[in-house]
């Protein structure tokens, strides 16, 4: 269970991304997040993690204080959740597999990190996951060398390594094709129904949201704007989130 | 959308690029005249002439010598025509030989000499010889210098005056004719093997300052990167009793691991090889159970006090490993001394000798931050439970402590020179700027947005306390007399404790830390957050930009007073600021990264090193070749210039051809360095090519 309370971001610029945000996730469900560009999904989820920390407010995760830990603490938690990215933040020079692998470090001895070593069974673990996401034949190639696809793929195989509880995907399909994007959202509600995996996934199209979460949350200017069932959202509430002249795309 | 801005302000912007582009006329005006820049001195005819003759032989570089061999024919000749005179006949034979008509004559008349079977279109010249036996060269009629070019047979035919001698009249002379042609290839002149020996030296020197600088420039580099130090902070309590333990850790580290290193490094270069395999299967049994004691690899989750333990073990080994490194060293250059192997040997041998002046340092380097590192762990758990309360009397005590440490140190540096001494007091306005707007925080008022206005109150306070933490201490410090008379801090004892003498100075600047620190710890409690990171950045950027403003040249002068005339000396020194400006182009590229995966890799839970080892480093691989490669270019066209205040290499030989005057020899010189920085340039473009 995830129990956000009052959760409120002003930026050092004393931009306000998030207003006082109340929300509370159980294990297990897939959460669409929408909302326009700026509306503070991508910091909602990077407060989750304490990617960026929360002026106000509290998060707390399975009983633990999420904003209240220390660094060693947060290393932790962290490990325990995973996360992918628009721009799949990868390390385009290094190969998959270490890239794959790079996903494990919160496991393993920093020691071994300064010789650039990995206990071979982490470079087993990584070739199931790569397997996992149809991309082992990919593991020793430069992660530049690959499709958005297929890095997103890396990407999911990423977190894998941390065998996480908990999914935030900020944006993972916007970078991508139509097509690309639903093979991407499978991989998702995969983990979703297989794992158990509870997944928050900030979208931009309505319609992917509608066809794989169990629950949307949007957010305008940083409020919370509507929280329910995707079916809920009809044409007016659509204009609420969107704005009077947005016209909704669908993506096939 | 661009809206046309009203009509005032494009006026008042007209008139104010109107006033800009005067003051720009002024600037380079008064730059004009400042250069003393003037025309008409280098149009003169004398200066002209001797910037020509100058380049001319700058252009003539003395690369390649001949060896010649020269063909001597004579035939005497007699002044005046006595009545009885005969020409002695001539034998034509395959040898050189000359025929001179009339074999007699008075001076000034013109003589006609026919020479044969000399070399083909070589030089040759005519030599008279008086009766005492005394040459000169006599000039043949119509040429301008003293040779004359023999034809496409080897033979010749030219007029000679016959030279007006006092007294000579019926002497018998001889006219000598001596032909040069050239033996074997043309080889390479001495000049050249000079300059050829000092390039090397030359490009050997900036690989080695090169290559000294990689390691330091690259650690410094990281502390120098805003976006990895800016979000780096650390709770306060933490920091403070990491900073306190350091003296300890310090004194602790020389004491043990010090030792411990200095045993490794005898061990290497007692018992040889066979004593080293022992000590080194050893050290691997060690590592071996810190693997063990990892757990598997995998780190359990919570708080770990195995990884307290790891951190000793892993000082005692490093040290201990770096111990027999420098003994090996030792024992390898005092077996090697001849051949190829000898200088491998003369390496490894003062490497080794560096690390056996160094280790006792570098254990308490070790100790020190091995210490402060455990502290740090250890207070970062107990200071979750503490209350608020006793938070603050902690950072009280603690921050009396750091503060009383940290002015010791700059107190103690500010005894080695005048101005150095402004350590202390800029120091003390560091850590009084906290005070102030933490008072205010406290007692005025604490925004929960703050707004602009806030922001500026904060600045102000911070800055005024600062500035009056800095006159008190500088008042307090007498720093004025330092700063004006040059003079060094009276060095009178206060105390002495633990074998250390505590200068009165030192004990006053501690004093001042003390109440300052506490003051500030106390304020801002154990649980405050700071931002260690930006104050490591701008120390190691203010550290980094004063090395790079002083000029290799500079330093080289140092050096050379250091460690006397010699390439040792142009390392040194080109050394020194590679550290700085490579550190600088280092964190410069660490700054342009995509900090996507760095992201990323915090996300999984990777710690700050993990981070860097797996999403900056590979980024940052490419640009560190790059820049190094070019760094060496650099460093292989400023050793010529290191040269010129004795830092060895081409230019001290450069030098000293300039200051002979023999441009010619300068040439080769010049020719050799714009040659082999061609050839660097363009492999480290190649080589930046196939890496990026």
């Amino acid at each position: 269970m995830l129990i956000i309370e009052n959760l409120t971001k002003i930026y050092d610029n004393g931009f306000m991304a998030l207003d006082n945000i109340n929300l509370e996730i159980p294990d297990g469900q897939f959460v669409a997040i929408i909302g326009l560009s700026g509306s503070g999904k991508s910091t909602l989820l990077r407060c989750i993690n304490r990617l960026i920390d929360p002026t106000k407010g509290r998060i707390i995760w399975n009983g633990i204080d999420i904003t209240a830990a220390t660094d060693d603490e947060l290393r932790q938690i962290r490990r325990r959740i995973g996360m992918i990215f628009q721009q799949f933040n990868l390390v385009k020079r290094s190969s998959v597999i270490t890239n794959v692998m790079a996903g494990r470090l919160g496991y393993i001895n920093p020691l071994f990190s300064l010789v650039n070593y990995f206990p071979p069974q982490e470079k087993a673990r990584a070739l199931a996951a790569l397997e996992r996401v149809g991309i082992a034949d990919k593991a020793y190639n430069r992660a530049s060398a690959l499709s958005g696809g297929q890095q997103q793929r890396v990407g999911i195989a990423r977190t894998l390594m941390q065998e996480p509880e908990m999914l935030l995907a900020d944006e993972p399909v916007a970078s991508l094709d139509p097509a690309t994007s639903h093979s991407v959202m499978k991989y998702l509600e995969l983990l979703n129904q297989e794992d158990g995996l509870t997944i928050l996934c900030s979208l931009h199209f309505l319609s992917l949201a509608r066809a794989y979460s169990d629950r949307v949350i949007a957010l305008k200017d940083g409020k919370l704007e509507f929280d329910g069932l995707p079916q809920e959202i009809d044409n007016e509430r659509f204009k609420m989130i969107y704005g009077e002249d947005a016209v909704e795309v669908e993506i096939h | 959308m661009n809206t046309n801005p009203p009509r005032s302000r494009s006026a008042l912007r007209r008139l104010l690029l109107l006033l800009a582009a005067a003051a720009i006329l002024v600037i380079f005006s008064y730059g004009w005249t400042v250069t003393r820049i003037d025309l008409s001195v280098p149009q003169e005819p004398q200066r002209q002439r001797n910037v020509g003759n100058a380049l001319r032989e700058l252009l003539s570089p003395n690369v390649f010598t001949q060896d010649y061999e020269v063909l001597t024919a004579t035939a005497p000749f007699t002044i005046g025509c006595p009545d009885a005179f005969e020409a002695s006949p001539v034998v034509a034979s395959d040898q050189p030989y000359i025929v001179v008509e009339p074999a007699c004559g008075r001076a000034n008349e013109v003589v006609t000499v026919r020479g044969y079977n000399f070399a083909a279109n070589g030089l040759a010249r005519v030599n008279w010889i008086a009766a005492d036996g005394e040459r000169r060269v006599r000039r043949v009629v119509g040429a301008s210098g003293d040779n004359f070019i023999t034809d496409g047979s080897g033979g010749f035919v030219v007029q000679v005056e016959v030279p007006r001698i006092r007294g000579s009249a019926g002497q018998t002379h001889t006219i000598e004719v001596q032909g040069r042609f050239p033996v074997g290839l043309p080889r390479f002149s001495d000049t050249t093997g000079l300059v050829i020996e000092k390039m090397v030296e030359t490009i050997f020197l900036a690989l080695i300052a090169t290559a000294v600088s990689i390691l330091p420039s690259a650690i410094l580099s990281f502390f120098a990167a805003q976006n990895l130090m800016h979000p780096v902070r650390t709770p306060l309590g933490g920091l403070l009793l990491s900073f306190t333990l350091l003296p300890l850790g310090w004194l602790l580290g020389t004491l043990l691991l010090g030792q411990i290193g200095l045993l490794a490094l005898n061990v290497g270069r007692l018992s040889g090889v066979s004593g080293a395999t022992t000590a080194g299967l050893l050290l691997l049994g060690a590592v071996v159970s810190t693997r063990k004691l990892g757990g598997n690899a995998v780190m359990p989750p919570g708080f770990n006090p195995r990884a307290l333990l790891n951190a000793v073990l892993f000082a005692v080994i490093a040290t201990a490993a770096l111990g027999l490194i420098g003994g090996l060293g030792l024992l390898f250059g005092s077996t090697f001394r001849d051949g190829l192997l000898g200088y491998v040997g003369a390496l490894l041998g003062s490497l080794g000798s560096l690390i056996e002046l160094a280790i006792v340092p570098i254990g308490g380097i070790i100790g020190a931050f091995t210490l402060a590192s455990i502290g740090s762990t250890l207070t970062r758990q107990a200071l979750k439970h503490t209350s608020a309360a006793m938070s603050h009397v902690l950072g009280g005590i603690l921050g009396a402590l750091a503060g009383m440490i940290l002015l010791g140190l700059t107190a103690s540096i500010g005894l080695t020179a005048a101005w150095l001494s402004l350590l202390t007091p800029v120091a003390a306005a560091g850590m009084a700027s906290a005070i102030l707007p933490l008072l205010y925080r406290r007692f005025v008022h604490r925004p929960e947005n703050p707004t602009t206005t806030d922001r500026a109150i904060r600045t102000v306070l911070s800055w005024s306390g600062a500035a009056a933490a800095f006159v008190v201490a500088f008042l307090l410090l007498n720093v004025r007399q330092a700063l004006v008379e040059g003079a060094l801090p009276p060095q009178t004892v206060a105390f002495e404790a633990l074998g250390i003498k505590f200068y009165a100075y030192v004990v006053q600047a501690m004093l001042i830390g003390a109440v300052l620190g506490g003051v500030a710890g106390a304020m801002a409690g154990t649980k405050a957050n700071f931002p260690i990171g930006s104050v490591l950045y701008t120390v190691t950027r203010t550290l980094l930009n004063a090395l790079r403003s002083i000029e290799p040249l500079i330093m080289g002068l140092v050096f050379v007073i250091w460690v006397g005339i010699g390439p040792f000396a142009g390392v040194l020194a080109l050394a020194l600021h590679s550290v700085a400006s490579l550190g600088k182009l280092y964190s410069e590229q660490i700054e342009n990264i995509d900090a996507g995966p760095i992201e990323a890799l915090q996300s999984t839970g990777a710690n700050r090193l993990q981070t860097i080892m797996y999403a900056v480093v590979p980024q940052i691989i490419p640009p560190y070749i790059a820049f190094t490669m070019y760094r060496w270019d650099i460093n292989v066209r400023m050793s010529t210039i290191i040269g010129f205040v004795g830092g060895g290499g081409i230019g001290f030989l450069l030098q000293q051809q300039i200051n002979l005057l023999r441009y010619r020899d300068a040439g080769v010189a010049v020719l050799a360095i714009a040659i082999v920085v061609s050839i660097l340039d363009y492999a480290s473009a190649s080589i930046r090519e196939r890496y990026i």
